[in-house]
């Protein structure tokens, strides 16, 4: 246990150098204690917590586990980081025994001394947890190094970026100015991981014990952080929390109360809104209003369009020498952001179930419209035949399947086919019943003017009635001879 | 490339501007981005557009998604005969006015008609269950 008093001791020879150099003042003169003087309470706290979510993490401690420690405490390169006892140190008597023999800060920390900067990013790097190099379409480039990661100037005058950085290499550096740092200056990449998104769509964060804080929380807790803040936000929360966050650019229209809304945003006014300029008649050029957008939408749809742009100038050489028609079109066409959204093999796709429809295996059953006109060209078919649904013609409850070739049946009228022979005879047979029919209608007639006459003969005089009655007989006889098939009228 | 000589595919269309007439009665008018099987539609930029004589008006509509079950028949807009149209645009106040007021008409006239036809014994269905086949 007499390593930190070493290390102490040791780091209070450095310090004595490069004091003199510091451009802050700062409480951080002393070291008697390890994380300065004033405000010290709520930082230590603070710095507490983190070093015990970090040392509760299982992941942390698996990746500390593998790293051998490679720097012994000790030597012009060391600083009172390096030794776990720090660690006890901090975390007091209580956690003891929860100590690794790795310290994680020693996994965080960079093996050579600040001037080497190159080889320092790369244990920042391997700190960061893996990562997906594949990047969500919209959501910003993945950066080799991460966004939090300072650049290669040494000492790092700036208060705001000490704090923020994830690199405890220029927290060091500038270790004198032991300054509030609420947030713990030996913040491990991944605690900025955790930094949840402050927008509306996440939960709160959930507390202290977390050791995670929201920039607005972590803010409000330093009470230095200025205005800075939300500007590098957004810059640090880019590189690490995913496919949520927006750009810079966009951070204030979404976080923060957006000064105006978009000229061109769906409102309900009496003219209509500007993108739909675009469906207007249009003698200029089609100008695609893209201001509603997302800006990483705004921006996917440029680069689409960029391509489809190269696409098009490749494929169609000077458009000048077109005519003006077809230019105009194309240019159109060209210029369409929102083009292609259906990819080709999902137009392929639904091609191909509409050929699947299209096929028949007989189409000379099968297709109606050649049965009806019987014209003397083939249907072709669009695919080889392949076996289809067997035939469900006279099944009761109509299972056909209504295409193109087979519309959906309204009468069930059967078209049966017939011979020369079969004809002749059929029309005769129709012709004989018709005559019959015939027939039978005149002697019918016949016999409603015979049952007159016996009324006529009633009210008729003496004289006339031999005569009807001869009229009626004669009306008799033709309807027998009616039905003999003989014309009506023969002498008896 | 045809896709299918012969046919009558909607692949060709896609990405163009077109109007779409619905069962509803609706005219929406938008580019067509995606189709699948059964002729559901994907329109951007949609407007539906309303009738009232030679008055229109177009309410903007964003995306719309329709089933296809739903569409009478749909057609290309000729990008550049769209502008010469005997018809005047108007705005979206007025056209609903002049459509509430047309429907207000046929209303009346409706309800005259049902009205003298069952003074005289008979009755006339109503149009929506001839929807059928």
């Amino acid at each position: 246990d007499d390593d930190w008093q070493e290390a102490h001791e040791r780091l209070a020879e450095l310090e004595d150098k490069p004091v003199a150099s510091r451009e802050q003042d700062g409480p951080g003169g002393e070291e008697a204690d390890l994380l300065g003087e004033p405000e010290d309470t709520l930082a230590e706290r603070l710095t507490r917590l983190v070093i015990e979510s970090e040392l509760e993490d299982p992941a942390i401690m698996q990746a500390v586990q593998t790293r051998v420690p490679t720097q012994q405490p000790g030597g012009l390169n060391s600083s009172i980081w390096d030794s776990s006892a720090v660690l006890r140190r901090i975390r007091g008597p209580l956690l003891t025994q929860e100590m690794p023999s790795v310290s994680v800060l020693d996994y965080a920390l960079p093996q050579r001394p600040p001037q080497a900067r190159e080889e320092e990013r790369d244990p920042s790097e391997r700190a960061l947890p893996r990562r997906s190099s594949s990047p969500v379409i919209g959501s910003p480039p993945v950066r080799a190094v991460p966004i939090g990661t300072p650049p290669k100037q040494p000492a790092l005058p700036n208060f705001n970026q000490q704090i923020l950085c994830p690199k405890p290499v220029h927290i060091r550096a500038t270790m004198q100015q032991r300054y509030p740092a609420p947030y713990g200056e030996r913040m491990s990449p991944n605690q900025l991981c955790n930094v949840p998104v402050p927008s509306p769509l996440c939960h709160p964060p959930r507390g202290w014990e977390a050791g995670r804080m929201s920039p607005s929380q972590f803010a409000r807790v330093s009470g230095l952080v200025g205005s800075p803040l939300p500007s590098v936000n957004p810059k640090l929360l880019q590189g690490r929390v995913g496919q949520m966050m927006p750009p810079a650019s966009g951070f204030r229209a979404f976080f923060g109360a957006p000064p105006a809304p978009p000229p061109s945003q769906p409102q309900h006014p009496p003219g209509p809104a500007s993108h739909l300029q675009n469906l207007r008649p249009q003698p200029q050029m089609f100008r695609p209003d893209t201001t509603h957008l997302h800006p990483q939408h705004r921006r996917l749809l440029h680069q689409r369009q960029q391509q489809n742009r190269n696409q098009h100038r490749s494929l169609n050489g000077s458009v000048g020498d077109r005519g003006g028609h077809r230019s105009n079109h194309q240019e159109q066409i060209r210029k369409d952001p929102y083009a292609n959204l259906m990819l080709q093999r999902e137009k392929d796709w639904v091609s191909k179930i509409q050929m699947m429809q299209l096929q028949s295996t007989d189409p000379y059953l099968d297709d109606y419209y050649y049965q009806v006109t019987g014209d003397g060209e083939a249907p072709s078919p669009f695919l080889p035949p392949v076996p289809w649904a067997t035939n469900f013609e006279g099944s009761l409850g109509k299972l056909t399947v209504s295409s193109v070739n087979n519309p959906r049946k309204m009468i069930d009228a059967v078209v049966t086919s017939r011979s020369e022979d079969d004809e002749t005879k059929e029309k005769q047979v129709r012709d004989k019943r018709r005559q019959t029919l015939v027939t039978i209608e005149k002697t019918y007639s016949l016999l409603l003017d015979v049952e007159d006459y016996e009324r006529r003969y009633l009210l008729s005089l003496e004289g006339e009635r031999p005569a009807l009655m001869g009229e009626r007989k004669q009306k008799i006889c033709d309807m027998y001879d009616n039905l003999r098939g003989k014309a009506p009228g023969q002498e008896r | 490339m045809n896709y299918m000589p012969g046919t009558a595919s909607l692949i060709q269309d896609i990405d163009k501007k077109h109007l779409v007439l619905l069962r509803d009665g609706r005219t929406l008018i938008g580019y067509l981005r995606s189709i699948d099987q059964f002729a559901n539609l994907v329109l951007h930029q949609t407007v539906e557009r309303i009738h009232v004589g030679k008055k229109y008006g177009d309410i903007p509509r964003g995306i719309f998604v329709v089933r296809g079950e739903n569409v009478v028949l749909l057609g290309e807009i000729d990008l550049e005969k769209e502008s010469d149209t005997p018809l005047q645009q108007v705005s979206i106040e007025e056209i609903l006015e002049e459509q509430r007021l047309e429907q207000q008409a046929k209303q009346e006239s409706e309800k005259l008609k049902v009205q003298a036809l069952k003074e005289r014994g008979l009755c006339v269905p109503r149009a929506d269950t001839l929807d059928e086949y």
